[in-house]
């Protein structure tokens, strides 16, 4: 159990409850002193082992005087030591001093447990006539005089009115002692209840945290056997593709019309079959971090145009104009080359694929500047003093007259797999693959990728690639 | 429980359980009201928000006993709202006792499983089983419209081992009859465990009659153990009797 339950259980069971932490002690003395002042009896208020906690009213001069006499002061200290070792039960008693005046000794209950003892006196009921014979047996040498004027000048009260101020004081304190210690359970439940609470989001975050990490592992799992499983499909793949393309130029005897179509189409089908292994095996490098970049200076305009002119056979197939425009003077750009030319091809031939006969489609490059701090969002520009200059950028625009991709789908397109649903693009064939590469080898670059619309009609891909060389980072 | 060897005192911790709006603080105030001064503490009632127990209620009892072994009650109410969870958890931790507080409106049947499985979850995680804790229910509110028969539940109680109450806690009717169920099943459940009747010499007979008496109650002790539907708990009461 902990100590804060623990000490609810104490709390609530009412066992150990101790008279200061239920009252402070601050209002224990103004409670004292305003019983003096109401009354005019000395009290003393005495914790439930004896300490005293609050005291009212000076000593009566009589017993200032007295203590100065050697037998007085001895039989004054026999009463006080009686006094406080009377035991008034659940009540309170009275007990008789040498000088006439009494003290009044009376628990402090609460929930039928003493809690503590307050002490009234001493007190006179009415001044004596004479010196009492106890106080001249102590002191046989007493002067009477002085000691008839200092007992007159004694806190007078009567029995009767000293029991109502006790019943009156004992029934205060109850109301007190509970207000406290309801305000005591309170804040300990509060304490409990916030402990409760946090402990057991602490054990939803270690279930959380526990799954997360085996989903993490699971995915990881993923990314290998799909590594392995596309290398090791790409070996005999490639046997094949070998051997019907030997069928297919009549290597193993010349063919007939309808078998050299047939063994085409195998040829044709492998090479789809071994495109899509290629992406699935590049993409599994990525997801698992293990591609790694080889990067050297290189010319974007060098690269766009490799592209270009790669796919023009294609562009004019489809009757798509094809064009690549790039600023002159374009600083030169650090990256991996093969991997940059595999993002512009991807990006251009999803613009071929679905830009409509008559179309065009341009690729084109212009110096810019890359915000340093990861953030996209352009009006966040609080504190920018604090962070690093903006880097010096190339951008990429890839633009087309297609179909377009409608606002809520472009965050989707670069998932692996995801298609924008529509029978326009299901006819264009794919697997969807392209654009989770190439996200990942921007992302490879530090850069960034997003898209727009080409206003009236089709796509804008644009890429921005920082031009950060060697020795930078 | 608690045992005092020193001051000869045994402090007792009762839990009244329950779905929110059940009863729990209305049977509570009606055992207070019931009580006689000499025997009731204040009633404290923890921070409510609209009346809504938001922490606990808890009625101090104290009973005189025998044996120089004197008996502290303390009964608790728990919040009924889904929302206090962890300090129902809190609350009834350490219980010896619990009495669960069913409303006996058809529409709150759902209400009624779902707090007593939670209950169930709760003794669970503090480490115990339901099973052995001495456990009474009563259905209350059965001055409402549209409520579960007495014949329903009367066989439903013949087929469960908790005895089973009907009450009325606004009318204070069949309020101190299920706490003095709840009473006598801790008692012999403690007594099982610590042998308290030997050990201190004591009369639980005298120790029940004392409380009922306290409580207010007129008729018998067998009267009184009898009154919970199909009064299961008054037949083992004689048998207990004749027994020991
Ligand atoms: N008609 C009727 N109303 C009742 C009865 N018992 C309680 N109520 C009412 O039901 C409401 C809720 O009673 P409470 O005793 O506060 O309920 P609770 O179980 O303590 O509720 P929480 O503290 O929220 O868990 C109050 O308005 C009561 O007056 C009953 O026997 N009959
Ligand atoms: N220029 C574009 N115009 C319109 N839609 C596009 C364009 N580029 C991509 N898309 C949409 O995004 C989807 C995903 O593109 P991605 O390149 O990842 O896959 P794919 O081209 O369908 O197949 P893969 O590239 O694997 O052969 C496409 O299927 C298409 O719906
Ligand atoms: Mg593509
Ligand atoms: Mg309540």
């Amino acid at each position: 159990m902990s100590d804060v339950t623990q000490r609810l259980e104490e709390l609530t069971l009412g066992t150990r409850l101790r008279l200061e932490e239920l009252i402070p002690r601050e209002s224990l003395v103004d409670l004292t002193a305003s019983y003096h002042e109401l009354f005019g009896v000395p009290l003393k208020v005495f914790d439930g082992s004896g300490k005293l906690l609050a005291e009212a009213g000076p000593a009566p001069s009589l017993y200032v005087w007295l203590a100065s006499l050697r037998g007085a002061r001895a039989a004054l200290e026999y009463v006080v030591d009686h006094v406080k070792q009377l035991d008034p039960g659940a009540g309170d008693v009275s007990y008789p001093c040498v000088t006439g005046a009494s003290y009044r000794v009376s628990a402090i209950q609460y929930e039928g447990r003493r809690l503590g003892r307050v002490i009234f006196g001493p007190y006179l009921g009415a001044v004596p006539a004479e010196v009492p014979p106890e106080l001249l047996l102590a002191e046989p040498d007493l002067d009477p005089a002085r000691a008839l004027a200092l007992l007159a000048e004694m806190p007078r009260a009567r029995e009767e009115t000293i029991t109502q101020v006790v019943a009156h004081l004992r029934r205060g304190l109850e109301i007190i002692l509970f207000s406290g210690h309801k305000a005591l359970l309170t804040s300990n439940m509060h304490l409990a209840s916030v402990k409760e609470s946090f402990k057991e989001l602490q054990a939803k975050n270690q279930s959380l945290q526990e799954a997360f990490d085996r989903l993490k592992e699971l995915d990881r799992l993923k990314s290998n056997f799909l590594a392995t499983v596309s290398h090791e499909l790409r070996t005999p793949l490639t046997s094949i593709i070998g051997y019907s393309e030997m069928l297919h130029e009549g290597l193993a005897g010349e063919l007939t019309g309808e078998q050299r179509d047939f063994v085409g189409t195998i040829k044709e089908k492998g090479e789809q079959l071994l495109e899509l292994i290629k992406g699935l095996l590049d993409l599994s490098k990525l997801e698992s971090g293990t591609m790694s970049l080889r990067k050297s200076e290189l010319s974007i305009a060098e690269t766009l145009n490799e592209v270009g002119s790669t796919l023009a056979p294609a562009a004019r197939k489809k009757n798509v104009a094809l064009s690549v425009q790039v600023s002159a003077g374009l600083p030169r750009l650090w990256g991996d080359a093969e991997r940059l030319r595999q993002v512009f091809l991807n990006l251009t031939e999803n613009a071929l694929k679905f830009t409509p006969v008559g179309g065009s489609v341009t690729l084109s490059a212009t110096a810019t500047e890359l915000a340093a701090t990861a953030t996209e969002d352009e009006e966040d520009d609080d504190g920018a003093v604090f962070f690093a200059a903006k880097r010096p950028a190339l951008q990429v625009r890839v633009t087309d007259t297609g179909i377009g991709i409608p606002e809520a789908e472009r965050s989707k397109v670069f998932d692996a797999f995801y298609q924008v649903d529509g029978s326009s693009t299901r006819e264009a064939g794919g697997t969807g693959l392209g654009l989770s590469i190439v996200k990942r080898l921007v992302d490879g670059h530090d850069g960034t990728i997003s898209i727009e619309s080409n206003e009236p009609q089709g796509t804008v891909f644009v890429i921005t690639l920082p031009l950060q060389r060697a020795g930078q980072r | 429980m608690q045992l005092d060897f020193v001051a000869r005192e045994l402090t007792i911790k009762l839990v009244y359980y329950g779905p929110a709006l059940s009863g729990k603080t209305t049977n509570l105030q009606a055992l207070h009201k019931a009580a006689d001064p000499e025997s009731s503490g204040r009633l404290m009632t923890l921070e409510t928000r609209d009346d809504r127990t938001l922490f606990f209620d808890l009625l101090p009892l104290t009973f005189k006993g025998t044996g120089g072994l004197s008996v502290r009650l303390k009964v608790f109410t728990v919040p009924g709202q889904v929302i206090h969870a962890s300090t129902r958890k809190l609350v009834v931790q350490g219980a010896d006792g619990v009495a669960f507080i069913a409303d006996s409106r058809t529409s709150e049947t759902t209400n009624n499983a779902t707090a007593f499985l939670d209950l169930k979850q709760n003794v669970k995680e503090s480490g115990l089983k339901l099973k052995q804790l001495p456990l009474v229910i009563q259905f209350n509110k059965r001055d409402m419209p549209d409520i579960r028969s007495e014949e329903e539940l009367a066989e439903l109680a013949a087929q469960g081992r908790e005895p089973v109450y009907l009450a009325v806690a606004t009318r204070g009717e069949g309020v101190v009859e299920t706490f003095m169920g709840l009473l006598y099943l801790t008692w012999t459940a403690l007594d099982a465990a610590n042998d308290l009747n030997k050990k201190f010499d004591f009369d639980e007979a005298a120790l029940l009659r004392e409380v009922a008496g306290k409580l207010g109650y007129q008729g018998s002790l067998e009267q009184l153990l009898g009154s919970s539907v199909g009064g299961v708990l008054g037949q083992r009461w004689l048998a207990r009797k004749a027994g020991g």
